[in-house]
Parts: structure tokens; sequence; C-alpha cells
């Protein structure tokens, strides 16, 4: 089945005959060498396919389990307090929007109603988390379930916010730490006990987002009402590592609430007024998330506590990333 | 040494010759020594000046593939050139211009500017094309030259490299193995061979050697996504008409090489099972026409090899016959499986070459000639491949008249298979599934949300949250608004109707680019197509 059908190299007949052994070795080489071949191929597609887009890489790896002060290398690289970073936020009322007459630099989408500036929210008890989402705690999620990263996710130290995410990806991070925490014997048990009443980890949504950011005194910025230097990262050319900024009069003690990166939400871009039961019957529009918090490439404008953001749920930016929150049934 | 220099000089004559075939060739005899080595080393320079070509410098995987394909070019003729230049031996040409490869080649290439004309990653694989072209006639060369004296240069690279590109093709990211696949075509022709009719010919056509063992490996290691496999599979039925075209591009090579038996007669059982399956079951048996577009291509141009497919006539007629079993068996089987189906003509070919002899003995008993050219005693000065010919044209027309070619097809519609599904008729909800799988695989978010309900749900398919959330996480990152609220609370689930891009990617109907077409009478066609919301948007708009 392997020989060959022309006479041996240069040679006449007597020569082809004495070289029909080696010309049938050759034969056999090759037949050797293309299985050689099919099996290289074989074994490389093998391991292309588990590469896909990206999965976890050594960088990854190395980042999820790097110990960073403050955060607990070998739990996930959550914070390493009693919540696990999570601050609570009692319930109550707080005012949501913006005024124009006290805040001049106010959006039009900032506006409750054709006849209201702002208006009165009332959340019941929510916690959410005192950092933004670092890489560390990113890098774990991926190198858990090998969930598709670009590089440049990952690319930071790991105490810096994780950015180029997904509105998807941020969900689908929630949903891993929820179940890790619900199986997890380190996950403190007043946290335990809420996970299993049914509250879950997820994105704030604007209103929940805007009152831990303003708290219920309505002030423009976690700080107060006028800017200042050295509570927040905007206006520069990179992000910081979370809570860089010692900011101890921003509301509920919550770090980079403005700058640093934008904060998705689970709230869908929708004009004012709020409400609590956003309007998810309305699906034929094209989907748009609201982010906020302005990020550290922003002015002063953006990074009030107002200010809302519309953001396409497939876009990875260098400048967005996320916050948690723990939100009842 | 010494007869190494003596042989230097060239020598060359030219003369026509009758191939066995019995088709004209036209051959040149070139005689020398060591100096048409020079030949491949200029392809390969061809090929590394191919390889600063803008197409290939955007990717960097992809100049290396090119750069590698080029070194290794070199190095194996290094070695051979060192060693003939040890031996005194030499290499020479014998050039062959034979009809087969041409005809095949001209045949191929106009698909490909057809084609290319609608899906414009064809064009953009042109530097690509050339690139492959390059590689396999070095390749040829020097694995010919590394067995013998002579290398018979022709066309004949040209068809197998075609022939490979018309149904697979790697990502730029993965290229170099393009070059792997080709090398192992070559490889499959030359050293796989056996002995058929007091001649050593290789057994499998080599083009779909490759195919078939790259297509196995595709499955087995489930990357097929590195490749444009899928893509090629369903982006033929963009040029319009595309029966018509591939049916007389047929008719050109069924004249000169007679191969209707084969051909026409796979066309035939394909046709008849699937309309026996739809008789039988109330629903198409192929998804988007009763024959997939890439199936027939194949039927004209991957099985037709005359040197791997039985001779005699009645052989031919089972050759034919078997191909289109084989291909609606393995639709099903793959699906079964969970493996794209695109593969379904690809894989039977090997196996059927592999049989041509079994074949041939098998009908070797039965007066085959007779049989299948029962006219002949009638009208004795009629070619039979021009009856054969003429009863396939009325076959085609036939069907086309009856809608089975470029017409609509039942089974391209979303509607019908979601209505067959909750009639609970036969494999409609799997066709669903596999309907709508391609369509979120085209980038439609409405058919991503719905798979992603499927498996959230599990009525119709084993409930799987990961890749539930998976489809859902693709819909909203397509901006469909439903498939993100169903991520936020998978406990209530949305549906949402087809957006405009939507439609125009779910009703191309096997063949139309939508993506220009007026609004209005998109609805129209939604609505013809089962779709209500368009119709109620239409009666709306009144």
């Amino acid at each position: 089945m392997t020989t060959d059908r022309n006479g041996p190299a240069g040679g006449g007949a007597e020569a082809g005959k004495a070289s029909q052994p080696a010309q049938q070795r050759g034969a056999r080489i090759g037949f050797v060498i293309l299985a050689v071949l099919v099996t290289f191929v074989a074994l490389w597609m093998q391991i292309q396919g588990r590469r896909a887009l990206t999965v976890p890489g050594n960088q990854a790896l190395a980042t999820a389990t790097e110990k960073v002060a403050g955060f607990q290398a070998d739990f996930l690289q959550l914070p390493d307090d009693p919540l696990l970073g999570m601050v609570e936020i009692p319930a109550g009322e707080f005012l949501m929007g913006s005024d124009p007459s006290v805040d001049r630099q106010a959006y039009e989408n900032e506006r409750w109603s054709a006849t209201q500036r702002q208006g009165t929210v009332t959340l019941p008890d929510y916690y959410i988390g005192r950092f933004e989402v670092t890489v560390g705690q990113y890098a774990a999620f991926v190198q858990a379930t090998g969930h598709a990263y670009l590089p440049s996710a990952l690319s930071a130290n790991p105490d810096y916010p994780v950015a180029n995410v997904t509105w998807t990806d941020a969900l689908a991070y929630c949903r891993w730490l929820q179940n890790q925490l619900l199986d997890s014997e380190r996950t403190p048990t007043g946290l335990r006990e809420l996970l299993r009443a049914g509250w879950t980890v997820t994105l704030p949504t604007e209103a929940e987002w805007e009152k831990a950011a303003r708290g219920s005194d309505g002030r423009l910025y976690p700080w107060g009402n006028r800017l200042q230097e050295g509570f927040a990262n905007f206006g520069s050319s990179a992000s910081r590592p979370v809570g860089s900024y010692d900011c101890p009069d921003c509301s509920y003690g919550l770090s980079d609430m403005s700058g640093n990166v934008w904060e998705l939400t689970r709230s869908p871009l929708q004009p004012y007024p709020y409400s609590s039961k956003d309007d998810f019957d309305s699906l034929d529009g094209d989907a748009l998330w609201v982010m906020r918090g302005g990020s550290y490439a922003d002015g002063p404008a953006n990074i009030r506590a107002a200010v809302r953001g519309g953001v396409d749920p497939g876009v990875r930016n260098d400048t967005i990333g996320f916050r948690l929150v723990l939100t009842g049934p | 040494m010494a007869s190494g220099r003596k042989n230097r000089s060239h020598k060359s004559s030219s003369t026509i010759q009758m191939t066995a075939g019995g088709s004209a060739a036209a051959v040149q005899q070139v005689q020398s020594s060591l100096q048409p080595l020079l030949f491949p080393l200029l392809l390969a320079a061809a090929l590394f000046t191919v390889s600063m070509n803008p197409r290939i410098q955007q990717n960097l995987v992809l100049t290396w593939s090119f750069w590698a394909a080029a070194l290794f070019i070199m190095a194996w003729l290094g070695v051979l050139f060192a060693s003939l230049r040890q031996s005194g031996a030499s290499r020479s040409f014998e050039i062959v211009l034979r009809p087969q490869h041409y005809i095949q080649a001209m045949v191929q290439c106009s698909l490909f500017l057809y084609w290319g004309y609608y899906w414009q990653p064809v064009y953009a694989h042109l530097w690509l094309l050339v690139g492959q072209l390059l590689f396999a006639y070095s390749f040829d060369i020097l694995l010919a030259w590394s067995r013998r004296e002579s290398y018979t240069l022709g066309f004949g690279p040209i068809p197998i490299i075609f022939s490979i590109n018309l149904f697979l093709w790697f990502r730029d990211d993965w290229f170099y193995m393009q070059f792997l696949m080709i090398g192992a075509g070559f490889m499959g022709k030359e050293f796989v061979r056996w002995q058929r009719d007091g001649r050593r010919v290789h057994i499998f056509n080599p083009s779909a050697f490759a195919l078939g063992l790259f297509s196995v490996v595709l499955i087995a290691t489930g990357t097929t996504n590195l490749t444009w496999g899928r893509e090629i599979a369903s982006t033929l039925t963009l040029a319009p008409n595309i029966y018509t075209f591939l049916f007389i591009l047929g008719l050109v090579v069924m004249y000169f090489f007679s191969i209707t038996l084969v051909a026409g007669t796979a066309a035939i059982v394909l046709f008849g099972l699937s309309a026996l399956y739809s008789a039988t079951t109330g629903v198409p048996y192929f998804i988007d026409s009763e024959i997939p577009a890439a199936v027939f291509l194949g039927l004209h141009l991957l099985i037709t090899d005359p040197s791997t497919s039985p001779r005699t006539p009645l052989g031919k007629l089972a050759f034919g016959a078997l191909y289109g079993l084989g291909v609606f068996g393995l639709y099903s089987l793959l699906g079964v499986l969970g493996v794209p189906t695109f593969y379904d003509k690809l894989l039977c070919v090997p196996l059927l070459n592999l049989s041509v002899i079994a074949i041939d003995r098998a009908v070797n008993s039965i007066n085959n000639v007779g049989l299948v050219n029962v006219w002949n005693s009638h009208w004795q000065r009629i070619r039979p491949n021009l009856v054969h010919m003429a009863i396939w044209i009325v076959v085609f027309g036939t069907m086309s008249l009856l809608g089975k070619t470029d017409g609509r097809h039942t089974g391209d519609s979303v509607p019908f298979w979601q209505q067959a599904c909750a009639d609970g008729l036969s494999n409609s909800c799997s066709r669903l599934l596999q309907l709508e799988s391609t369509y979120c695989g085209d980038n439609s978010a409405w058919a991503c949300n719905e798979l992603g309900i499927h498996y959230l749900e599990g009525r119709i398919v084993e409930p799987d949250q990961d890749l539930a959330m998976g489809y859902l996480s693709r819909a909203c990152e397509l901006k469909f608004q439903a498939g993100c609220v169903n991520l936020l609370e998978p406990s209530e689930v949305a549906h949402g109707n087809p957006r405009e891009l939507d439609l125009r990617l779910m009703l191309r109907q096997g063949g139309l680019n939508l993506m220009e077409m007026p609004t209005r009478d998109l609805y129209s066609r939604a609505c013809e197509h089962g779709w209500e919301f368009a119709c109620d948007s239409l009666v709306a708009s009144l």
C-alpha cells in the first residue's frame, strides 16, 4: 500500500531494483511522518481549544494568590474585615437627582421630572462594598471558572480596581461570588445567614449606589458639596489602588465612590423619576445600563454623586469597573 | 559529482500526449541536474514575499505561519540539495498540463469569484490562497524529488488547494494548521497507495483526505471554532441562485469528465431521502434546503475525482448513491453527537475512496454498461454521458420548478420549527435549537436569548445553567434588553420580538443578503415566514 509508482531516482531498471527496498523504507518513513504530524496536530488543537479566547494564564494565577495588605489572599482576595468589606446602609429615604440651583454642573438627565428637580426615594436596609472589585478578586474568579477575559483586565496589580470587563462579566462574577460565599465555611456567619435568607450578591441599583455615595443629606460629592483634591482620583491618567484616598468624611466610609473607575449598576438607563420597580417590560430598545461615579479620566462634573452615565452591556473599557451590593429579597 | 556536472545542460522537448483517461494533455520534458532546484527556491522566496502583504502582516501569527512555511521549504531544499550533490544524482521536471486539473481549477476559481462577491471574507482570503498554492507546489515538488528523479509539473496542486479552501480554512491565529493540512494531503497522496487496475495509485482524493483527517481532529478536540468551516458551509447561500450556479459549473465538469453518474446519483438519492423523510415526519430533514448548498458543492467537486472513484458505470452509480446515503446518515449522527453537521459531506469521502475497488469488483459480475446505458441499443451514436447529463438536467429542472433548490424552504423559518416543536413533531425541537444556535452564532441576539431560555427552563433540552447564562450574556452583550433582564432575573423569563437586525440575519431564506432590504419589505418577508408580530406591525403601519 505504500510503495512508489516511479522508478528510483536517476537510475535505470537495475538501479531501480537495487534501490526498491530503500524506496519502500522511504515510503514507510513518510507514512510514519504523516502519522506523527496528525498526532501532533491533534494534541496541539486540544491545547488551542482550551485557549479559545483567553483562559486563565500564569499572570491571573499569580494575581489570584498574591498577598495584598488588607485583603485575604487565601479567601478570594476579599477584604480582610468582619463583613468582607461590606458596609451596611441603613434603611431610609434620601434625595435623588440634582437641583440645578444648588448644583450648577447638573445634567438634564438628573432632573426628576418636568415639574420636580429632585425626588425622595426610600430604600430598605442593604450592604455595599467599601471598595471597587479589585483585579485580585476578579482574577480569583477567572482562575476558578475559566471565564474568558481580556489580558488588560488583569494586567494591573491585584489591589487596583478591575476594568475592561463587561456588564455581563460583572454579573457573572457576582453570581459566582454568591455561590462561593454560600458554600464556604470562612464566610462570616452574619453574611452567610443573610445569603441563606435570600439576600443576593449583585450590582447596585442606581438608587442604592447614589444613596451610598451622597448619604441621606443630599451631598453633591461623597465628602460634601465642594470639590476637594485628595479625596478622589479624577482628572488623572490612570486608576489607583482601591482605598488609596483617605476620606474620613465620605458617606458611610466608602472609598472611590467618586472617580477611579465608573461603576456599573443593575439599572437600565431610562428617564427619571426612578422607581424601585424598574421598568423591565419595555424590552424593545437597545440595552443601555447606568454607570455611576465617574473615572480617573473625568473632570469634576462627572464625578458628582448624581451623575448618570449609560453603557452598552458588551463594552469593555479602561475606565469602567464595578462594586458589589448585598441586597435583600 | 562528475555526472552531476555533466547533466547540468538543459534539454527540452515539447509534445502532446494522450493521458490514461483519453483526454489530451500538453507535455513538455525538461531535463537537468540540480538547476531545477531553483524553482522551489523561487517558490519559497515568493511565499516569503507574499508574507509582506498587509493582509498577512496584520496578524503576527499569520505572518509567522508564512515565514515558517517558507523556512521549512528552504530547509528541506537545503537538505535535498546537499544530499543530491553528494550522490551526484539529478532532478528534472516533466510538464504535463492535464485538462482535469485546469478545467476543475477554472470551475473552482469561478465559484470563488461568485461566492466572494457576496461574502467578502473570500476575497480577503485571496493572498492566503496564493500563499497556500506556493507552499503546495514547493511541497509537492520536494516530496517527489526526495523520492524520485522527475516531478510532473502541471496544474495538479491548484484544484487540491481550491478544493480544500472551498470547505475549510483556519482562522488567522491558527493558520499554520492550514499549511500542515496541505502537507498531510500531499503526503497522503504520495504515501497511501494501492494497486488498482495494474497501477500503483493513491487511494484518497488528496483534498478529501486532508479535509477528512483534519475534520476528525477538529471534531475530536472540539476546536471547530478555530476554523471558518461553519461560516463557509452557511455562507455559500449568500450568493443568489447558488444551486443553479453550482449546477451549471457541474455540467461543465460532467461534460468533460463523465462524472454525471456519481454527482447526479448522489443528488437524486439526497433529494429522494429528504423528500421521504419530510413526507413521513412532516418536517424537512435538512434545515435550510433539500440538499445543503455545501453538500451540493461537495457532490460536484469533492467526490468526482476520476482516479479515486469507480471506473465502471454501475460502480459510479453505487458510489454516488453511497455518498448520498453517507451524507444523509452522517448529518443525523453528527447532530446526535452534538458535533457541527457541516462535516457530513467531508467525513464520508475518504471511506468511499477506500471502497472503490470493492464497488468495482461487486458490480463487475453485472453487465453494468448494459444496465446503465439501456438506450445504447437504440441510439448507438449518442455518448452515454450526454444521456446521463440530459437525465440530470431534467431532474434538476424539475426540482427547481418545485422550489426545492434556490427557492424558499420551510426549514428556514424559525416559527415553523417553534410550532413543530410545540406539536412534538420528530426531531423538531433539536432542529429548533440547531437553527437558533446557528443564528446566535451569526450574532442574532434574539436567537441567543431564546437559546438561553431553553437551557434555563429545560423544557426541550436538558437544563444547563452555565450554558444558559452564556447565551443570555451573549444576547445581552448584543444589546438585546430581554437577554440582560433574564441575566438579572433568571426566575422570570423575558422574551422579546426579534429586532430588525435579527430579521435580516434570520430571513435569508437560503440565499439573499438582506442587510440593505427596506424595513417594510423585511417585515413583509418576516410575516410570510410566520412571524406574527411582523404581520401586526405591517397592519399597524397601514
